[in-house]
C-alpha cells in the first residue's frame, strides 16, 4: 500500500450541496484472475447529479470494475457502498433491485421481439395481462419521461446500433436506476446518434441520476463529464474534476508518458508507380437480406497509398470490405486482382494474394472466442512453415508465433493457451492488427481499426498502417473520425447510402467539403 | 474479506481429477447409505462389486470386453462435440457396421486374413453410410443433426431385428434369434479379450494425436468455434462439417464391427446394447481430450459391470440406472467445483 490517492483525497464536485452523500462509493476494491490483478485497492465515490468517466488504456481494469459494482463479479477484496450500506451483490438483479444498471458493449435484447416487448420483459411492474398496444403505450410514455426516443412497435432485429443501445438504456432506467452504467457506449454509434446519447445522460443527470461512462474518446469525456478517474494496471491513479484537467493530462496519467496523436504521417519513400493491385468496376452489391448497399462503386487501389474511406456508419462500408476482401461476390460489375478479373468470391484466394482484412466485428468474424490465443494467432499462417504445412500442424509453433506476436505488438499475455476471449477489447484488436499486417503485402483494408483502442494503442495502430503504406501495401482506412481520415489518408474517398460519392486528393480535401459528400450532395454542389 | 473464490474460465486438469475423484467418492457413500437403507449390507455388496471387477480375471476380462465398443463410441461422439456437432446416432452407425461386418464374415468366404481388414472396412463404410444423409443435410442445408441421427437409430435397430430374425436367421439351431456364428472372428489375446481392444486404444490415441498434430484437425477446430472466421480465413466449412460427421461415424461403424466380430460373433437384435447412446456420456466425461477418452469407458464399463453384478443379488435394474445418472450428476457437479479457486493475493 503506498501513497496513491484513496477517495478522501479526490475533489467533491463543485456544484454539489454539502453534506450531499454519493450514491456509491467503491473502497479498496480487489479483483484477481488467474495471473492477473484487474483491480486492485480501488476506492472512488460517486455522486447524484454527476457524470463520472472511467478513463484507462484497454486492458487497465474498467470493464471488470464495473462488473464487480453490478455483481457480475464478486469482488476478491474491499466494499462496496450504496447510500452508505455496505452492500453484497450475488448477481446483476440485485444490484438493478439497489438501483444500478449496466448497458454492455454487447447488448443483450431478444432481437426477434419488439421495442415495447424487450422493455417489458422481465419486469415485475409488467402487467399481467398483456396487450400489444397497451405495452406500446407505456413504453411511449417511458421513452417521454426519459427524453430516449425510441419506435415501441418495431422488431429490435432491425434497429441499428443506435437505436438499440437507446433501448437498452431505456429498459434500466424504466427500473428505477439512480446509477447508470456505460460501457464503452459510443464505439458503435454514429456522430448523429453520440450527440441524441449525450442529449439524454445530461436530461438524466439534471434530474438528479448518476452516470459511470467508460469511453476512449477524450473529448467526449471533456465535453460531457463532471469528474473523470483513471485506471492504469487495475488500480487508481486519480480522480479529477474534469473542469480542471485536460486532455494531455489524463493521457498521460493513463499512460504513464504524454502521447499525443500525429496530424500526419509523411511518407519516408515515394509513391512506387506500379499498377493497381485490386480494382472494382461498377460494383453493386446486395447484403443478405438482399438488399442493395452498393451500387456503381468504381475504385482503383493504388499501392503504396493510404485510401480513407469517410462516410455515415450503414452506408455501405461493411458491404465494400466484403467486396474487397474476396468474402461478397458482386451483383454486378468486376473486381480485379492483381489484374487478373476474379471469377468467385473466395477470401482463400484473396488472402493467398496479400489481402489482409481487420474486419468491423472482430469477435464474430476474425476470432474463434472460445479458441486459445495461439490458435487465433495462427489462422493466416497456420498451413504455412514452420506451423503447419500441407497436412501437419504444431501448437508447440503455433504458441511461439502468438508470443511473438504479442509482444511485437506489447500485449503481455497470462498464456498463449488462454481463450483469446479473455483478453481485453484492445489487445484483440492489436493481435488481429497485427496477424493481419503480416500477410497484408498487397492490399490491408482496415474497418475502424481505432473502435476500442486507447490513445497509445490507437498511436501505434496508425504507425503500423503508416508503416505498411511505406511498404508499398495499398491501405483502405474506413473510419468514422474525419481526424484519423485527415492525419493518415493519401486519398479520401466518400461513401453516401453505397454511392461512391467521390474520391479527392487529401490536399484538395478539407473538413466541409467531405462533409457535404456524406450527406449527399454531389461532388459539383459540395465544391 | 468475505469471498476469495474466483471462477477460472481454464480449469488445470489436477483440478478436475481431484474434483471428480471427490464426486465419485460422493456417489459411492450416496449408493452405500441407501444400500443400507433398504436393508442390504453395502460392504458386502461392495466386496461382491469389487471381486467380480477389478477383483478376478473373469471381472477384468468382462471390463475390457464392455470398455470396446465405448472406446470407440465415446470417440465417435467425441470428434463431433469437439466442432461443435451432436452426432446422437452413434447408436445406429453401431448397428450398420455390426450388420455389414455380418455379411462379410457370413457371406463372402474369404479368408481370415482378407476377412477381417474387410469387415473392418466395410463396417467402417456402413456406419459412414449410415450417417452420410444428416451429414450432407447439415453441412450444406444446416438441418440439425440432433435429430436426424437420432431418428435414423430407430430405423437401424428395426432393421437389425428384421435380418437377425429374418431372411439371416440362423436355420440351424432353429432359434431364429440371431444369425449363424460368424465364419471367421477375431482372435483373442487373453482370455476372452480379444484384439478388439487394442485395436480400440490405437484407435483412439491414433485419433488424438492427428487431431492435434493435423492442419485437418486445426481446421475443424476454427470451423466448429466460430464458423464465420473460418470462412474470413478461407476455410470452406461445409466440407468439414461433412468429413467430421463421417469419421464419427465411420468410429461408430467400426464399433459394430468389433463387437459382432470379437464378442458376440452373431448378430442379433439389440447387439448396440445402448454402446452408442452411452458413448455421449463417455464423450462428455473425457471432455477436451481424446485420451481421456479410455479412463471414461473405463469407469462406464465399470458401472456397467457393477450394474449387472448387482441384478444377480435381486437388486433391480432400475437402481443401476439411478447409480449411473448419479455418478454422471455427481461428476458434474465436481467439474463445476473444481473451476472455483482460491486465489491468493499476489502483489
Ligand atoms: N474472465 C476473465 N478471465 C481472465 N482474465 C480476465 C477476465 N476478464 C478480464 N480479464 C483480464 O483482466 C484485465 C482487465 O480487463 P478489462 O476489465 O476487460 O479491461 P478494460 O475494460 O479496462 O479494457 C485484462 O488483463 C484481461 O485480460
Ligand atoms: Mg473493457
Amino acid at each position: 500500500m503506498d501513497e496513491h490517492e484513496r477517495s478522501e483525497g479526490a475533489p467533491r464536485p463543485l456544484n454539489l450541496a454539502p453534506g450531499t452523500p454519493p450514491v456509491l462509493t467503491l473502497s479498496g476494491i480487489c479483483k484477481y484472475f488467474p495471473g492477473v490483478i484487474a483491480n486492485e485497492d480501488v476506492s472512488l465515490d460517486v455522486f447524484p447529479g454527476q457524470i463520472h468517466a472511467l478513463l484507462g488504456e484497454n486492458g487497465a481494469g474498467k470493464s471488470t470494475l464495473m462488473n464487480v459494482v453490478t455483481g457480475l463479479y464478486q469482488p476478491d477484496g474491499g466494499e462496496i457502498i450504496v447510500d452508505g450500506y455496505g452492500v453484497t451483490f450475488a448477481a446483476p438483479d440485485a444490484a438493478i433491485a439497489a438501483g444500478i444498471g449496466m448497458v454492455h458493449q454487447h447488448f443483450k435484447l431478444v432481437s426477434r421481439f419488439t421495442v415495447a416487448e424487450n422493455l417489458h420483459l422481465g419486469w415485475s411492474e409488467t402487467p399481467r395481462r398483456l396487450s400489444a398496444r397497451q405495452i406500446e403505450a407505456n413504453a411511449r410514455t417511458l421513452s417521454e419521461k426519459f427524453g430516449l426516443a425510441i419506435r415501441p412497435e418495431a422488431v429490435v432485429g432491425t434497429l441499428s446500433a443506435g437505436e438499440q443501445q437507446r433501448v437498452e438504456i431505456l429498459r434500466v432506467l424504466s427500473r428505477g436506476a439512480r446509477l447508470l452504467i456505460l460501457d464503452e457506449p459510443t464505439a458503435v454509434l454514429s456522430p448523429v446518434e453520440v450527440g441524441e446519447l449525450f442529449i439524454a445522460l445530461r436530461r438524466f443527470r439534471d434530474g438528479g441520476g448518476a452516470v459511470i461512462i467508460i469511453s476512449h474518446k477524450l473529448d467526449e469525456i471533456m465535453a460531457l463529464t463532471d469528474r473523470v478517474s483513471v485506471l492504469r494496471h487495475g488500480r487508481l491513479v486519480g480522480t479529477h474534476l474534469t473542469a480542471s484537467t485536460t486532455p494531455a493530462l489524463l493521457v498521460a496519467e493513463m499512460i504513464g508518458r504524454p502521447v499525443t496523436l500525429a496530424t500526419s504521417y509523411p511518407r519516408g519513400n515515394e509513391v512506387p508507380v506500379t499498377p493497381s493491385p485490386l480494382v472494382l468496376e461498377e460494383v453493386t452489391a446486395r447484403d443478405d437480406g438482399g438488399i442493395i448497399r452498393l451500387e456503381g462503386v468504381t475504385l482503383s487501389l493504388r499501392a503504396g497509398e493510404i485510401l480513407g474511406v469517410a462516410g455515415v456508419t450503414g452506408n455501405g462500408q461493411p458491404e465494400l470490405a466484403e467486396v474487397l476482401t474476396g468474402l461478397r461476390a458482386p451483383d454486378q460489375g468486376s473486381v480485379a486482382l492483381d489484374g487478373v478479373a476474379v471469377k468467385q468470391a473466395d477470401p482463400a484466394v484473396f488472402a493467398r494474394a496479400g489481402v489482409g482484412h481487420v474486419p468491423e466485428d472482430r469477435l464474430r468474424r476474425a476470432l474463434a472466442p472460445s479458441l486459445s490465443v495461439a490458435e487465433n494467432a495462427v489462422l493466416r499462417e497456420y498451413a504455412q512453415a514452420p506451423i503447419g504445412g500441407r497436412f501437419g500442424f504444431s501448437i508447440v509453433r503455433a504458441r511461439e508465433f502468438a508470443q511473438l506476436l504479442a509482444d511485437k505488438v506489447g500485449v503481455k499475455l497470462p498464456g498463449a493457451m488462454m481463450p483469446i476471449r479473455g483478453l481485453s477489447g484492445g489487445n484483440q484488436q492489436r493481435l488481429v492488427l497485427e496477424r493481419e499486417i503480416r500477410i497484408a503485402s498487397r492490399v490491408l483494408v482496415a474497418s475502424y481499426p481505432s473502435r476500442g483502442l486507447d490513445i497509445g494503442a490507437i498511436a501505434a495502430m496508425r504507425e503500423m498502417l503508416a508503416k505498411a503504406r511505406d511498404a508499398g501495401v495499398a491501405v483502405v482506412l474506413m473510419s468514422e473520425d474525419l481526424d484519423e481520415i485527415f492525419a493518415l489518408s493519401d486519398r479520401v474517398a466518400v461513401l453516401c447510402a453505397g454511392r461512391l460519392m467521390a474520391v479527392i486528393d487529401r490536399c484538395d480535401a478539407d473538413r466541409d467539403r467531405i462533409g457535404a459528400l456524406m450527406s449527399g450532395r454531389t461532388q459539383a454542389e459540395a465544391a | 474479506m468475505s469471498s476469495s473464490r474466483t471462477r477460472l474460465t481454464v480449469v488445470p486438469t489436477q483440478r478436475i481429477l481431484v474434483g471428480r475423484g471427490l464426486a465419485l467418492l460422493a456417489a459411492l457413500l450416496i449408493v452405500a447409505v441407501t444400500l443400507a437403507a433398504m436393508g442390504r449390507s453395502p460392504i458386502t455388496l461392495f466386496g461382491l462389486v469389487m471381486h467380480s471387477t477389478v477383483g478376478s480375471r473373469f471381472g477384468l476380462e468382462d471390463l475390457a470386453l464392455f470398455m470396446t465398443p465405448l472406446m470407440l463410441t465415446g470417440a465417435a461422439v467425441w470428434v463431433g462435440i469437439r466442432v461443435n456437432l451432436w452426432n446422437i446416432g452413434a447408436e445406429g452407425q453401431f448397428y450398420a457396421g455390426a450388420t455389414a461386418a455380418t455379411a462379410v464374415g457370413l457371406f463372402t468366404g474369404l479368408p481370415p486374413a482378407l476377412a477381417i481388414p474387410a469387415m473392418i472396412v466395410a463396417g467402417m463404410a456402413a456406419g459412414m453410410a449410415w450417417i452420410f444423409v444428416p451429414a450432407v443435410a447439415r453441412a450444406w442445408l444446416g438441418v440439425s443433426e440432433i435429430v436426424t441421427t437420432l431418428l435414423l437409430n430407430f430405423v437401424a435397430s428395426l432393421l437389425v431385428y428384421y435380418l437377425a430374425t429374418g431372411p439371416w436367421a440362423d436355420r440351424v439351431t432353429g432359434a431364429l434369434a440371431s444369425t449363424e456364428r460368424l465364419h471367421v472372428i477375431l482372435p483373442d489375446i487373453w482370455g476372452v479379450v480379444h484384439w478388439g481392444f487394442p485395436l480400440a486404444v490405437f484407435t483412439v490415441v491414433v485419433l488424438g494425436v492427428l487431431l492435434a498434430r493435423s492442419r485437418f484437425g486445426y481446421e475443424t477446430a476454427i470451423a466448429g468455434a466460430n464458423p464465420e472466421a473460418a470462412r474470413y480465413a478461407g476455410i470452406s466449412v461445409a466440407p468439414r462439417v461433412l468429413a467430421v460427421l463421417l469419421l464419427s461415424g465411420g468410429l461408430a461403424g467400426l464399433a459394430g464391427m468389433v463387437e459382432v466380430a470379437g464378442t458376440v460373433h452373431r448378430l442379433q437384435g439389440g447387439i448396440a446394447n445402448n454402446y452408442g447412446y452411452l458413448g455421449i456420456v463417455v464423450a462428455l466425461l473425457a471432455r477436451g481430450s481424446c485420451l481421456s477418452l479410455i479412463p471414461a469407458a473405463l469407469l462406464m464399463a465399470f458401472i456397467l459391470d457393477t450394474g449387472i453384478v448387482l441384478q444377480t443379488t435381486q437388486i433391480s435394474a432400475s437402481a443401476v440406472l439411478a447409480i449411473t445418472g448419479l455418478l454422471v450428476l455427481a461428476i458434474a457437479v465436481g467439474d463445476e467445483l473444481a473451476a472455483y479457486a482460491r486465489v491468493k493475493k499476489t502483489s
